[in-house]
């Protein structure tokens, strides 16, 4: 019934997810299965024709050494072989340099730092005054009539980082809860506690220089999520985060 | 300068009738027509027409009877390219000679299968697992919004129509290279591509 006055305070949490940039190590059964399709797939498989001219150069270079005074070819001729090409193209590989697959903010633990643990999710905390606590926390907004618990959970997201970021939010329904009650000193009949609806977004843009982020915060992975939240809290995240 | 109007010019490859007496001083007149007025042009010329508009009648529907047939007949298959090896690479000098396995090697190949099954079923499982934990932990949040309203629940089980298609870029082995100028090239596509 609409007119009962409600006794809990709502709230609209975001977490928001910036997704991996590269692969995850792979297992040590997946490297031997990969190591061993390897295997069969050059079992099965037939010549190319680029091997095929290499085995003739090799019968041709062979011949021509056994019988020496045997040159069908003037001999300053410059005939690239196939082992040329292929050294050639070993060199082009090793000149090229990639970018490390361990940044330096890894190197650091610099644990604001977006480019740490490219091959993990990372979920934004803000450290924030409740009662008379300092905590880490999702980041959070009271719920005001009259907007909908997502638009809730956008406003988090904006006021703790700016309007210019772009998020995807994976739809309109929230993903966990977490229902806590106040300390007695502050309960009243009307305010009993506070509901914490969680929201999922993925951080679609990669650079936040343009975010003003007003507060400390971190960008922190699910193992290391358990340094800063608290038990029953961690709880209830664990519980809608896949790693 | 000859000033021909178009419905003269018809009249005179189509029909033409004889003028009785072609005035000079008619602007409408040009000396090619005085200068044919002679020729005894009466039969031939109705011929023509009626000829040409029979044989033009008959291609006419032979076309549409070819069409017609065309259309009947089945479209013809289009060929899968992946499904036709050429015929260079059944060649007998194309097979790769190497040393027959080992006991051993079958063996370690056998145990390392089974090792995989395993791994991937264990894997299946704690994915499954997951997905249930999080519908739960979802089905959780929903009946506690429907206690606090009922407007905010309705609200939440709405569909995002924004959501799908959703689209995202995977992860690759490396992360990009700040300042990567990559090599100038062209792809030229020579895919066949097949019309029925």
């Amino acid at each position: 019934t609409a007119a009962a006055p409600r006794p809990w305070r709502l709230f609209g949490a975001m977490c928001l997810l910036r997704l991996p940039r590269i692969t995850q190590p792979l297992e040590k059964e997946e490297e031997e299965m990969a190591a061993l399709m390897g295997q069969i797939e050059l079992e099965k498989s037939q010549y190319s024709d680029h091997e095929i001219r290499k085995l003739e150069e090799e019968e041709n270079l062979r011949r021509r050494k056994e019988s020496m005074y045997d040159d069908d070819e003037a001999p300053g001729k410059t005939v690239i072989m196939a082992q040329d090409l292929e050294d050639k193209w070993e060199q082009k590989l090793l000149r090229f340099k990639p970018a490390p697959r361990i940044t330096d903010a890894d190197k650091n633990n610099n644990r604001t730092s977006l480019n740490r643990k490219l091959d993990r999710n990372l979920m934004l905390l803000v450290k924030e005054k409740i009662g008379n606590q300092e905590l880490w926390l999702l980041p959070q907004v009271e719920w005001q009539p009259g907007e909908t618990l997502r638009s809730t959970a956008e406003r988090a997201m904006a006021t703790f980082l700016g309007d210019h970021i772009q998020a995807k939010i994976l739809g309109n329904a929230p993903y966990g809860i977490y229902k806590y009650k106040f300390p007695r000193a502050i309960r009243t009949e009307d305010n009993v506690g506070a509901k914490v609806f969680f929201f999922k977004a993925f951080l679609q843009s990669d650079d936040l220089s343009q975010a003003e982020l007003k507060k400390d915060y971190l960008w922190v992975t699910k193992d290391e999520l358990g340094d800063y939240l608290k038990s029953e809290y961690l709880k209830k995240v664990n519980r809608f985060l896949l790693d | 300068i000859a000033r021909i109007s178009p419905h003269a010019l018809s009249s005179f490859s189509s029909s033409w009738l004889p003028q009785a007496a072609p005035s000079r001083g008619s602007h409408w007149q040009t000396s090619l027509l005085t200068a044919r007025a002679s020729l005894p042009a009466r039969a031939q010329p109705k011929k023509k027409k009626k000829v040409d508009v029979k044989k033009e009648q008959a291609q006419k529907d032979r076309m549409k009877k070819k069409i017609r047939k065309l259309e009947k007949a089945a479209p013809e298959m289009i060929p899968i390219e992946d499904f036709i090896t050429p015929v260079k690479y059944s060649e007998s000098n194309r097979v790769r000679s190497l040393p027959p396995l080992s006991f051993e090697e079958t063996e370690r190949r056998v145990l390392l299968m089974k090792k995989w099954c395993l791994f991937k079923q264990n894997q299946d499982k704690a994915e499954k697992a997951a997905i249930q934990a999080l519908v739960e932990a979802q089905q959780e949040a929903l009946k506690e919004l429907r206690l606090e309203s009922e407007e905010l629940y309705q609200a939440a089980i709405r569909r995002d129509e924004g959501l799908f298609p959703f689209e995202r870029d995977g992860p690759d082995y490396t992360p990009p290279l700040p300042g990567y100028d990559p090599p100038e090239g062209k792809c030229v596509d020579i895919t066949k591509v097949y019309t029925q």
